[in-house]
């Protein structure tokens, strides 16, 4: 739930409500179901994990209202990296914490543009294992595509928030911890860590081949990756060199030399933007290590595909071709427009090869016509059909 | 006596003071004793100490840039022992139980180093035997966190001269050997201070794993890191921290407050099923 008003001068109230919710389930990528916690903004959906994202521009005031349905232990909000003041830091026993039914309210400028987390501080070890966690994005004043005031422009960001869950931990004995309000120290079960499940956006494994995980881009796309690790193992990300992967900022402030690295580490709590504008067509993965912080050894790997193709504006080469689809990538609709040759159909398919949409032309079309789709970002096949044969073949970024 | 013979005498006494007034003469004991851990067990456990009565956390040795320091270590336990500071190039002979050694030590830069006993690395070290040396400024408040978990199992093999078999799985993780709550009675420790203050954060991971430490309240400036020189002016709120790396952290405090500082790895915030235990403390910055 958000809602904006403006205050002038470019600056909002931005308000923000996240329902604390102890009863949620998460379907894992093997079938399994756990129990978990986490923050909701509707009472009609599963707490997602991680959190929804939150987001304001910098110098916004921002209000976060915590409504706490939980049946359960208090909650609250830390606002990581945000450098609120102690009365909104979200740590219990410094601030204040949220009982069941009850609402808290946290209010803040917005600093900084750059990538920070929100997250209970409520034993804190348990509830974000358990799935309280999200992230909050502050972009510029102007809430534009730029990193930062004076900083580099982009044309598209992804979120890659890391993770893990180990199920013993999701057991009622675990996360039906006791908790007497009155102390600031508690007794609590904590079991060994021994993660099964290794996320990237609370998925693994086929679950990354989702277009909403995958990275997509056009050659010469200016693209943010923002990196979060909110688990409690190591990360070494891996970028394909044909990236460019640049490393500009970390935990909100910019780096004054800018690293070109392929690989980034990111250890719990650290956050990082890399600049990627791939060069070449390109089907590879962004490869993610999960890394135990006392063996040091590599526990698992994650694989976020990877896809570029085309370039920016008209993915092929338009002179040449006899369908243009423009503009691409775009968002939830493109023209596709045919050079002499009528068709009566177009179909849309994802990466994998499924048909997702079929578009069919009442009156055989010479000139141009709208598409309009509700599917998820990601890059998809437009194929354009007359008598079920395929005329064309076109590779359409949904943004 | 004439002028130009005066004038000799003078400047021989004065390089003589000179030289007395900066051999900053310091004693470090390496002991052997009982740990007591707070889940009522009790390891043997090795640390440089200040007399040669055995404590459980390592001498926290803090100097002026312009000291030179001739440091004493005298080997108070029953087997060899070898001094080494890192990043100084600095080490003592092998140490007989009983034997001492005195090396000279001296800096021409600010700086946060880890010294440790070299002899049998890293075992030694993993019982205990690694602290923190620091040349420092006298215009700014500093403090010290030398970061350090314990693997009892580890520790007991060791000590017994067994061979570890078991994965690395610390269940103690200290600041100064000391956890939440006892943490914040450090004062070596615990940052104090004021709304625009300049304080110093020296930071030594002498333990085996990655930490992760996280500031509430506030950004940092990181002003030194030996693994990773390149990151040195990186203004941050999280700052992972390697086995046997060192850091130093400037700190402008904006707000008044009082704001915990933690491993974000958040195991490392429990021990012995309390929460919060561990690498967590607070920090206190009046207006």
């Amino acid at each position: 739930m958000l809602l904006i008003s403006f205050i002038g001068h470019g600056q909002q109230t931005v308000n923000h409500q996240l329902i604390a919710r102890n009863l949620g389930e998460k379907t894992m990528h093997d079938g399994v179901i756990l129990r978990t916690f986490g923050f909701a903004q509707s009472f009609s959906e599963q707490p997602p994990i991680p959190g929804p994202t939150l987001y304001a521009n910098e110098g916004d005031s921002v209000t976060l209202d915590l409504f706490n349905v939980s049946q359960g232990a208090p909650h609250t909000i830390h606002l990581h990296g945000l450098d609120v003041n102690q009365e909104n830091d979200g740590v219990p026993h410094l601030s204040f914490e949220v009982h069941h039914m009850e609402h808290g309210y946290y209010f803040f400028v917005a600093p900084h543009p750059g990538t920070y987390f929100y997250h209970c501080h409520v034993v804190s070890t348990i509830h974000v294992q358990a799935g309280m966690y999200g992230v909050f994005i502050v972009k510029p004043s102007d809430g534009s595509n730029t990193t930062w005031e004076g900083g580099f422009e982009y044309e598209q960001d992804k979120l890659y928030t890391m993770s893990e869950m180990d199920p013993l931990w999701h057991e009622d004995s675990v996360m039906e911890h006791p908790h007497d309000t009155t102390q600031s120290v508690h007794e609590v079960f904590v079991p060994e860590y021994h993660p099964s499940y290794f996320l990237v956006n609370g998925m693994s494994e086929q679950e990354l081949l989702n277009p909403d995980i995958a990275f997509q881009s056009a050659k010469e796309q200016v693209s943010l990756l923002r990196m979060a690790n909110i688990g409690y193992l190591a990360n070494r990300v891996a970028f394909p060199t044909e990236l460019n992967a640049k490393i500009i900022s970390t935990d909100g402030r910019p780096i004054e030399s800018p690293e070109i690295s392929d690989t980034l580490w990111l250890s719990p709590g650290e956050r990082y933007g890399v600049l990627v504008e791939p060069n070449v067509d390109l089907i590879d993965s962004i490869t993610i290590s999960y890394i135990n912080m006392n063996s040091l050894v590599t526990e698992n790997t994650q694989y976020i595909p990877v896809n570029v193709s085309g370039t920016n504006g008209l993915i092929e080469d338009e002179d040449n071709k006899t369908f243009k689809l423009y503009p691409n990538p775009s968002r939830n609709r493109f023209h596709l427009k045919s050079i002499g040759v009528i068709y009566d159909g177009v179909k849309i398919y994802d990466a994998m090869g499924r048909l997702l949409q079929t578009v069919n032309i009442e009156n055989t079309s010479l000139g141009n016509i709208e598409v309009k789709s509700d599917l998820p970002a990601g890059v998809y096949t437009v194929e354009v059909i007359l008598d079920e044969h395929v005329l064309d073949s076109i590779k359409w970024i949904n943004q | 006596m004439n002028l130009k013979s005066f004038s000799i005498l003078f400047l021989w006494l004065s390089c003589s003071l000179y030289s007395y007034s900066t051999q900053l003469p310091d004693t470090l004991y390496i002991n052997s004793g009982l740990l007591q851990t707070y889940n009522g067990s009790s390891i043997n456990y090795s640390c440089f100490n200040d007399s040669d009565v055995f404590e459980k956390s390592n001498k926290v040795l803090s100097y002026f840039v312009s000291d030179t320091v001739s440091l004493t270590i005298i080997n108070n336990d029953q087997v060899p022992h070898q001094f080494t500071l890192d990043g100084l190039g600095i080490s003592s002979q092998l140490l007989i139980p009983g034997g001492q050694e005195t090396v000279l030590i001296h800096s021409t830069s600010l700086g946060t180093f880890i010294y440790h006993d070299s002899e049998n690395f890293p075992n030694h070290k993993i019982i205990g035997l690694a602290g923190m040396l620091v040349f420092r400024n006298e215009d700014y408040s500093s403090f010290y966190w030398n970061l350090k978990e314990i693997d009892t199992v580890w520790v007991n093999d060791i000590s017994q001269n067994n061979i570890v078999s078991t994965s690395y799985n610390p269940k103690f993780f200290l600041i100064n050997g000391n956890h939440n709550p006892n943490i914040n009675e450090d004062s070596l420790a615990r940052v104090t201070g004021n709304v625009g203050d300049t304080i110093i954060i020296h930071v030594a991971n002498t333990g085996n794993s990655i930490h992760s430490i996280h500031f509430h309240g506030y950004h940092l400036k990181m002003t030194q890191s030996s693994e990773h020189p390149n990151y040195e002016g990186r203004i941050k709120d999280t700052f992972p921290i390697n086995p046997m790396e060192v850091m130093t952290l400037e700190m402008v405090p904006h707000q008044p407050g009082e704001y915990p500082v933690h491993d974000h790895n958040l195991i490392a915030v429990t021990g012995a099923n309390i929460y919060p235990n561990g690498m967590f403390l607070t920090m206190l910055i009046s207006p």
